[in-house]
């Protein structure tokens, strides 16, 4: 059985994208979350191995949903895949204890690298 | 409306199109657009907030929506359905996003919300400040960025 992985972004399309990908790659998408706020209380009941989380949401972003995760559970894996990649986005992501910072459009490639790594770590 | 803030989106534009769809578009000529205008059949809406403010509109007819949903979709034959709506959306949160950090890259920084999409030609949409409008022609159709920015009060006592 694959590492368990909750995907998190507000696009439908995106999370279909993404969870193909992982797939491919023999991972098991555990879960969905269309908004950070859903992303806290799926991360507590499904405990996957990996968050993987897009940052601009409604109801609650990405970098504050994956606070409320890593001050919840310090070991959590929460990468952040985002079509915004500014620097100061970046730092505040890596300080809050993000292991990697994927940014939109990718290739199917690094998002596969990054998990892998990021699980590895 | 500064011209340098809609370079950036012009260059998200072109990054984002040509790594999902495979194709490179071509840039059409610049044009200004007054505080009122109306949309085309598709017209995807993003926010920008922050040291610069404002929309950023991309406009399309619905067979153009039609193909670029089916191309990041990888469907040979797309109508537009509940994923196709959501791909579209998507395609304009990467290229806002895209854009936003060239701007950061520029001294700019700002955030972006999560897209709307308008479906429904000549539906009035107005702008704190007049579009600047730059029309791009991909192998799907006519794609018209209309950005319309402005420098924020704030950013610019600082």
């Amino acid at each position: 059985m694959g590492k368990r992985i909750l995907v998190v972004d507000d696009a439908m399309f995106m999370r279909a994208t993404v969870k193909k990908i992982l797939e491919q790659a023999g991972y098991e998408v555990v879960g969905e979350a269309e908004n950070g706020e859903v992303a806290v209380k799926n991360y507590a009941a499904l405990k996957p191995d990996a968050v993987l989380m897009d940052i601009t949401m409604p109801v609650m972003d990405g970098v504050s949903a994956a606070k409320a995760i890593l001050q919840s559970d310090p070991q959590a894996v929460v990468l952040m895949c985002t079509a915004i990649g500014q620097q100061s986005m970046v730092i505040e992501a890596i300080q809050a204890g993000v292991k990697d910072y994927i940014v939109k459009p990718f290739q199917p490639d690094r998002v596969i690298e990054g998990i892998s790594k990021a699980l590895a770590a | 409306m500064r011209v340098e803030f809609v370079n950036p989106f012009i260059t998200a534009a072109f990054t984002v199109f040509e790594s999902v769809t495979g194709h490179k578009p071509e840039r059409g000529q610049l044009a200004l657009r007054n505080t009122t205008f109306t949309t085309q059949q598709v017209t995807i809406v993003a926010g920008v907030s922050g040291q610069v403010s404002g929309t950023a509109l991309y406009g399309m007819s619905i067979v153009t929506a039609e193909k670029v949903a089916g191309a990041m979709m990888q469907s040979d034959t797309t109508t537009l359905d509940e994923m196709a709506w959501s791909a579209l959306s998507e395609l304009g949160n990467m290229i806002t996003g895209n854009a936003v950090t060239l701007l950061s890259n520029n001294g700019y920084e700002a955030d972006i919300s999560p897209p709307s999409v308008i479906r429904g030609k000549d539906v009035e949409v107005s702008t704190r400040t007049p579009a600047i409008v730059v029309p791009i022609t991909t192998p799907y159709g006519l794609v018209e960025i209309n950005v319309a920015l402005e420098e924020n009060a704030l950013a610019k006592a600082a």
